[in-house]
């Protein structure tokens, strides 16, 4: 390789590769370069998206021979395995989750974009819990919310309150598991709004205090359009991620009371890995990764209508 | 883009900090009403810490007894001692230290060993195999999981370490795009004089982009890390016996069939989130820094 750079050296850099055998060596180094990687890609990533589409339409358990089923699968799986309500169960984690949390992210970034001092601190101890563990944490949280032995039930009852049975109460099960989640999650969420924020040229919340925009119209006009980047990307991977949401579920209610905490990806883990019934949740997988698919595209689409919608 | 602790002030702080030198009434007030936010912020982002750790070195009785915001009075090992004896927790910690370090170290080397290539290699089908790792970028881990198992079920690999750290060790196409977009940055020149002065590939890469890319290389190791040591679901799955076990499983184990052991669960708790808060505090700007640099580039 060196004889070849060397002798044609001083032509363009392009040129001096040009050599058929250095050109071959070259490409033969870079594909060993992207082997290990490509390997990697292709194995855990690519072809268990084809193989989850296969065997959605088989019925295996992974020691009796595979069989054939079609589309069968996808009509069961809403018939008999309340696929459909873990959809919904999903859905309304994932309402509960977003919004809340990408408030609250937004708000401490609002709160803490500044100098004072301290701030710096508490914007590093907002990010912590971003790093916790999911299954510890959880295990925390279960014993916070522990109808008896709870810290919070203990704090309610001091002012006279008899708190619920936090985890196994319908009513109360799915808000705790999104607020295991807010917790861990808004510190990290505010990081972005917080870049976004940085961005803002303060020339423009100076002209505009000129022309006699208050700060509410401020915020209105400026902070939010501006953010709006930040914004379709806490959304999006806040979404993606909630629709997959396992850990938390699965310690601190495992799905209960009933079912009522039965997320999807719990419903997959029921269905494949206590039934090994590998075909329904395989078609459980696809549904769902369909509807992440949807609900991701829809995002882009109404943040780029509005975007060109605001420039006009 | 800027290091998020520097915080340029925005026109409300600015005017805030002017009108502090004129004392404006009221200004006092507003500052309290601030920092009592801000303790209430660090309240609950810090308590489940806190008292889980009172918690842990309390026995189970003090545990209901007294309240949770009480440091213990004659501080114990008991509840340790008794997860890492009685049960198995000194082996889930050396196996999860085990497997995220051999994640951790993969995943790193082979991603930027792909990103190399496709930022400063050519070679015929490059873009399309480029693009063949951002779409992969998209597909959530709830898809893999079914087929993935199946195919170690199929391979003889349950119930191995291979089982638990392989998926993610070759090389992950988020590791490879975020090293990928930091070494175009990279200008070419740097590459073609190596090159002519008859540096190897690899050693163009270990020697000149590795030191300059320190930063990147550092996110992505603290990303992969958290990732390995908090991983649960696939271990669960893959995993069937106690030796294998890490420390999510384990802990999840422990919950569930000592569920009312507030000693244990806690302690066992803490063994799992102690070592991330001591990451936390060396990396903090580089995690924070880190976290924001994922965000740009997706």
């Amino acid at each position: 390789m060196s004889v070849a750079a060397v002798t044609t050296g001083l032509g363009k850099p392009k040129s001096s590769e040009a050599t058929p055998a250095a050109d071959r060596r070259r490409i033969r180094t870079a594909f060993a370069f992207l082997a290990p990687s490509l390997v990697g890609v292709v194995l855990f990533l690519v072809i268990p998206v084809i193989l989850v589409i296969i065997l959605s339409l088989t019925q295996w358990n992974l020691l009796t021979p595979l069989k054939w089923v079609g589309f069968s699968n996808y009509a069961n799986i809403f018939k008999y395995d309340a696929f459909g309500h873990s959809l919904l169960v999903t859905a309304y984690y994932v309402v509960l989750n977003i919004p809340i949390q990408t408030v609250v992210a937004l708000g401490l970034a609002l709160l803490l974009n500044n100098k004072l001092r301290g701030s710096a601190f508490v914007r590093i101890v907002a990010v912590l819990p971003f790093l916790a563990t999911p299954v510890a944490m959880s295990v925390v949280w279960t014993w916070f919310f522990d109808p008896t032995n709870g810290i919070v039930n203990q704090l309610l009852g001091h002012i006279g309150i008899a708190g619920p049975a936090w985890l196994s109460d319908a009513a109360t099960a799915m808000p705790i598991v999104a607020f295991a989640n807010i917790w861990q999650y808004a510190g990290y969420n505010m990081l972005f709004f917080l870049a976004g924020l940085q961005a803002i040229p303060p020339s423009m919340y100076e002209a505009a205090s000129l022309d006699g925009a208050g700060k509410l119209s401020q915020f209105r006009r400026i902070t939010l359009p501006l953010l709006r980047p930040a914004l379709l990307f806490v959304l999006v991977t806040g979404v993606i991620g909630s629709f997959q949401v396992f850990d938390t579920a699965f310690v601190l209610t495992n799905g209960g009371p009933g079912n009522a905490t039965t997320v999807a990806n719990l419903n997959i883990y029921n269905t494949a890995f206590q039934g090994f019934r590998i075909g329904e949740a395989s078609a459980m997988s696809v549904i769902l990764f369909l509807v992440i698919l949807v609900v991701t595209v829809l995002q882009f689409t109404y943040f780029n209508r509005r975007t060109t919608y605001e420039m006009v | 883009m800027a290091s998020v602790t520097t915080v340029a002030p925005t026109a409300a702080t600015k005017s805030a900090s002017k009108s502090g030198k004129t004392s404006v009434p009221g200004r006092g007030l507003r500052l309290t009403g601030y920092y009592l936010i801000l303790l209430i912020i660090v309240i609950v982002f810090i308590t489940p810490y806190l008292f889980s750790l009172f918690a842990a070195f309390k026995p189970l009785g003090d545990i209901l007894g007294q309240s949770p915001a009480r440091p213990p009075t004659s501080p114990t090992w008991a509840n340790f001692r008794q997860i890492f004896t009685q049960d198995d927790f000194g082996r889930y910690l050396a196996n999860t230290l085990l497997v995220t370090v051999i994640l951790t170290i993969g995943q790193v080397t082979f991603s930027m060993m792909g990103a190399y290539a496709f930022a400063k290699m050519e070679f015929p089908g490059r873009d399309a195999l480029f693009w063949m790792y951002l779409a992969t970028l998209m597909v959530p881990n709830v898809v893999t999981l079914v087929p993935l198992y199946v195919m170690f079920a199929k391979a003889g690999l349950l119930n191995t370490y291979w089982a638990i750290f392989l998926p993610y060790t070759l090389g992950v196409p988020q590791a490879v795009f975020l090293m990928r977009q930091n070494f175009m940055t990279i200008p070419k020149e740097v590459m073609e004089a190596a090159r002519l002065d008859g540096c190897s590939e690899s050693r163009i890469l270990w020697r000149i982009v590795v030191p300059i890319s320190k930063p990147i290389i550092i996110t992505a190791t603290l990303l992969a890390f958290v990732f390995g040591w908090n991983n649960f679901l696939w271990p669960l799955i893959v995993t069937n016996s106690n030796s294998l076990n890490v420390l999510s499983v384990g802990t999840a184990n422990l919950n569930s069939n000592f569920a009312d052991q507030w000693n244990l669960v806690l302690a066992a708790s803490l063994v799992a989130l102690i070592p991330m808060v001591i990451l936390f505090a060396i990396f903090q700007k580089y995690i924070v820094r880190s976290i924001s640099l994922t965000g740009i580039n997706r």
